[in-house]
């Protein structure tokens, strides 16, 4: 592509002049909270990323690293956008030992492509990350997703072996290595793990690999509230089941899951639990989750550990995975709350939570004021529309609460059509007023706790009310922020690394 | 030492808490290796707050710091290469908070790995990381260094145990990072400071995830004829997809000396054993040992043996978790190593293993953690005799040279501490060492904290610069 700005030029050089994209239709489509950069870069190497970061050092300009593009609404807007690094065309898998159970990949590729690749061999990633078809491993990492997965097989941080990287002084960098136990020199990739681009741009993952289980089941016992199925859960850790799996899902996300997930019961509090490994074993859960099933009185108990279920619970598991996906696809102005808590307070949390957000976002039309849907005025359009929750507790300990904003009309389950924020900006900003209320409500709710909620999605406007509020998507920071802030001007002096998107302002 | 220091110490500590005498600084000058370096003066404290006086007053007499747990460490970790101040922990071993139902405990860095297990198995927890050493070891020196053991294979290196920390840095503030959930927001602090070797700050409190007690545990005891046969059947039962809890060899040499002196029914002919553990609930563990013995005989294991029982079990780990002592009692000196190498690599590198010592004409003994491919050579001697020491140097340095060169790393639970430091350009470029120097320095930026560790001392060097004659060697004597 022709460039133009002497920028564009001198980058064309590094990457040449195909691999520079700066046509404002391309660049808004790589925009980061509203802010598009002067140029999308697609560099082809390490080192020709360590040369555009070199460059844009000496240039101050910033840059924000990203792969598929599926979560850069995570974080705050960022302060400067200068270059984007589209690390899509770094998709070699470096390499891949099966019968070590271990690879490597360049940060570019695709999760969904890495899991073909293990599956022929019977291996996986027990990363079941949204988004999963277009997500890259680097931005898995960077963005610090989580999966259902976690509950069996740890989070990232324990299976992913090392990482290469390059700082935001163009310095070329790794730790960790390739082995399964390794505890030489320190763990800087443990800070790459969750921090949005913000100190290195990720090239290369090293990641532990596990067998697939030959055989797997999903069970969903359904309770008439959320106390009982979390009674139910903390029975079940007490039990000597070793299930993989372990969620809970309210009404609102069986309703969002109820397209795909059809044999969950729309009404309740389901838990879905997902046993796996050798035939015995999965009977030995199914017999076991019936029993503790019947015997704390669940309204319902379903086994998808026939042929049948299989594809059902397939869909369930894929649709939990999805959740985040699922949420903004319902509801595109949706906050979706990250909240990590200690079993034990998930009850107190969950009846609280209700408090603060099952609520119409404002007055309700008094009964029988029917207003007639032509001379519905933008107040009126408002009064109809409702907050939504649904939640995904993640029973080993982080809770997903999603605050949806629908119109209060036919679909007022949210059962299958999409309801989209309405379109005009006078009634985006009083409903994200709205959406902002609940947003502090529940950020303020989480803290009274001692918990530190994290607002993971949520529409630009949300985060500049926010803003300024002197509030923001991250918990406030304790004094450990020195060390971050420390840490971020190790790696990354200039402070050109997605400036802003950070939890404390880094 | 100033004696100013000592009275000021004392005045923090009381008298009880500092040691300085001739005889008490020599028994502090060593740890688990032989490495020697003669602290100043040893302190006790009881609390974070003693701490934070005890960094107060090295920072005023401008003495480097060391912590301290119960000094089993083998990379020379809590020795004070440059004096000063050793903080030693076992006094903090207060547990002080036990939640059985969302599975954490909080513990003063001085408790004893095994005692938090003692205090939880009634309810059906325990704490995973397990090194050999763990009825000594204090769960600070496992934090500091991120050592494991045997069953790191299932359940990760402490790293994966560790929620959050209580930090004293070394200009004396006081930090919390991480917190008791599984998650917190920002850098992942706590991940970083696990493993930093007491190079980065003293922790004075750490919540760890307890883990729940399996319903079944299978012991298996695979017994080759062939070094080659057992090594083969750790790669397949790898490949296979199987996943013990823990997969240990010893080799003849091992065997012969562990059995000399726990007598745990390894047989004396045999060229290798594995011991193998199965865990989970009670189908898995069942079927996991079936397919482990068959994937033994197929790779001609003589015998395949199942503890009948726990006091079987526990027989069969004593003989594991003692080799060292085993050893210590035939040769004068030995030289524990600690290095890793991909799962396929096993049987190749143990035969690189026995040519080494075959051309230097020194015994080298194998008992190591199978499974993930941690080997632990262990290089008989006698380091009165100065030949036989450079031979074991030397020998050291190119087996370790070997496992990088499979891909491998340089410790996977001992540390570098002062024993590899020198060895870190193996793996790591100038940049990689020099970015981890700038990290350190952002905790520890004088270096007071536990100087001259895990990075090497001379400063941007040009090429890997391995003085094999720098390798201290570690071992009893």
């Amino acid at each position: 592509m022709p460039t133009a700005s002497p920028v564009a030029s001198r980058l064309a050089e590094l990457v040449g002049g195909e691999h520079v994209l700066t046509a404002s239709t391309v660049c808004a489509e790589y925009a980061v909270d509203g802010l598009e950069p002067q140029a999308v870069l697609r560099p082809g190497s390490s080192s020709e990323i360590a040369d555009i970061l070199r460059f844009a050092a000496a240039e101050r300009l910033a840059v924000i690293p990203m792969g598929g593009r599926t979560k850069l609404g995570i974080g705050m807007p960022p302060k400067r956008f200068d270059l984007a690094l589209d690390l899509s065309r770094m998709t070699r898998v470096l390499a891949y030992d099966p019968r070590d159970l271990t690879c490597g990949v360049e940060a570019g590729v695709r999760f969904a492509d890495l899991d073909r690749l293990l599956a022929a061999e019977r291996q996986f990633l027990p990363l079941a990350p949204a988004f999963g078809t277009r997500a890259t491993l680097g931005g898995i990492i960077a963005a610090g997703a989580d999966s259902p997965l976690r509950h069996a097989y740890g989070s990232t941080r324990d299976f992913l072996l090392g990482v290469e990287f390059i700082t935001g002084d163009a310095v070329s960098s790794k730790s960790g290595g390739r082995v399964v136990k390794n505890v030489t020199g320190y763990d800087l990739h443990k800070l790459l793990i969750g921090s949005l681009g913000t100190l290195a741009v990720i090239t290369r993952l090293n990641f532990r690999t596990f067998p697939l289980p030959p055989q797997q089941a999903t069970f969903v016992a359904t309770f008439a509230s959320a106390d009982a199925a979390l009674a139910w859960c903390a029975a079940l850790a007490k039990s000597p089941l070793e299930p993989k799996i372990v969620e809970v899902l309210d009404p609102g996300t069986a309703r969002l899951f109820a397209p795909a997930a059809t044999r969950v019961p729309r009404d309740g509090w389901s838990v879905v639990v997902t046993a796996a490994g050798h035939r015995a074993v999965v009977d030995r859960h199914a017999r076991d989750l019936a029993h503790l099933a019947s015997e704390k009185h669940a309204a319902e108990f379903v086994a998808l550990n026939d042929d049948d279920g299989d594809a059902e619970q397939h869909a369930l598991l894929q649709c939990i995975s999805e959740f985040p996906n699922m949420v903004l696809e319902t509801c595109p102005g949706a906050a979706i709350f990250r909240i990590a808590v200690l079993p034990s307070a998930m009850p107190e949390l969950l009846r609280r939570v209700g408090a603060v957000t099952e609520r119409d976002i404002s007055q309700r039309p008094a009964p029988g004021d029917k207003t007639p849907e032509h001379k519905t005025s933008e107040r009126q359009t408002l009064e109809r529309q409702t907050l939504h929750r649904a939640t995904l507790v993640r029973v080993s300990g982080v809770v997903y609460i999603a605050l949806l904003l629908t119109t209060n009309n036919a679909n007022e389950h949210m059962n299958g059509v999409p309801s989209q924020s309405t379109s005009t900006s006078a009634t985006e900003k009083v409903g994200d007023l709205e959406l902002v209320q609940a947003c502090c409500g529940l950020i303020d709710l989480g803290i009274a706790m001692g918990l530190r909620p994290v607002i993971e999605r949520c529409p630009l406007p949300v985060k500049r009310a926010l803003a300024a509020r002197g509030r923001s998507i991250w918990p406030p920071s304790g004094a450990e922020h020195v060390l971050a802030e420390r840490l971020k001007r190790v790696f990354d002096p200039q402070g050109i690394l997605a400036p802003g998107r950070f939890h404390g302002g880094i | 030492m100033d004696a100013k220091l000592v009275r000021e110490l004392e005045h923090v500590l009381g008298p009880a808490g500092v040691l300085a005498g001739t005889e008490d600084l020599l028994l502090y000058e060593y740890d688990g290796s032989i490495d020697e370096g003669r602290p100043d003066c040893i302190v006790f404290p009881r609390s974070t707050n003693d701490v934070v006086e005890i960094v107060k007053l090295a920072n005023r007499f401008d003495v480097p710091i060391v912590g301290r747990g119960s000094g089993t460490g083998l990379s020379g970790g809590a020795i004070a290469r440059r004096g000063g101040i050793i903080v030693t922990f076992s006094r903090m071993k207060r547990i002080l908070a036990i939640d059985i139902v969302n599975q954490r405990a909080v513990v003063e860095p001085g408790v004893v790995n095994l005692d938090l297990t003692r205090a939880v198995e009634k309810d059906g927890l325990y704490f995973a990381p397990d090194p050999s050493s763990q009825k000594a070891c204090t769960i600070g020196g496992n934090v500091s260094e991120n050592s494991g053991g045997p069953h790191t294979l299932a359940y990760g290196v402490p790293s994966s145990h560790v929620t959050g920390l209580e930090l004293v840095l070394p200009d004396a503030q006081v930090l919390r990072v991480g917190s008791s959930t599984i998650e917190t927001p920002g850098y992942d602090l706590t991940g970083l400071v696990v493993g930093s070797e007491g190079t980065f700050a003293l922790v004075t409190e750490i919540t760890v995830k307890l883990s729940r007690l399996p319903e079944q545990v299978g012991t298996l005891l695979g017994v080759f004829d062939t070094v080659d046969d057992a090594t083969d059947t750790v790669a397949d039962i790898t490949s296979r997809g199987i996943t013990p809890a823990a997969c240990e060899m010893l080799d003849a040499w091992t065997l012969r000396a562990v059995e000399a002196f726990v007598h745990a029914g390894f047989p004396l002919d045999s060229a290798a054993v594995l011991l193998i553990e199965v865990e989970g609930v009670r189908e898995a563990a069942e079927a996991q040992s079936a397919e482990i013995a068959d994937v033994c005989r197929l790779h001609h294991a003589r015998e395949v043996r199942r503890a009948a029982d726990g006091r079987e079990r526990e027989l069969l780990w004593k003989g594991r978790k003692n080799a060292f002592g085993a050893i210590g009692r035939l040769s004068p000196s030995y030289y524990v190593m600690d290095g890793v190498i991909p799962r396929t690599k096993l049987t190749v590198t143990l035969r690189h293993i026995a040519e080494v010592g075959k051309r230097h004409g020194l015994q080298i003994g194998n008992v190591f953690h199978a499974g993930d491919g941690n080997l632990h050579p262990l290089i008989l001697f006698d380091q009165r005799d100065p030949v036989q020491l450079a031979s074991a140097i030397a020998a050291a340095g190119e087996i370790m040279k070997f496992c990088v060169e499979m891909g491998g790393a340089l410790t996977g639970e001992h540390g570098i501490g002062m024993e590899k430091n020198e060895l870190m350009p193996l793996m790591f470029s100038d940049a990689d060492l020099d970015l981890m120097r700038r990290v350190r320095a952002a905790f520890n930026p004088t270096g007071r904290l536990n100087p001259d560790k895990v990075l090497p001392l001379g400063k941007g060097c040009g090429e890997t610069r391995v003085n094999v004659a720098q390798v201290p060697v570690g071992g009893i004597t």
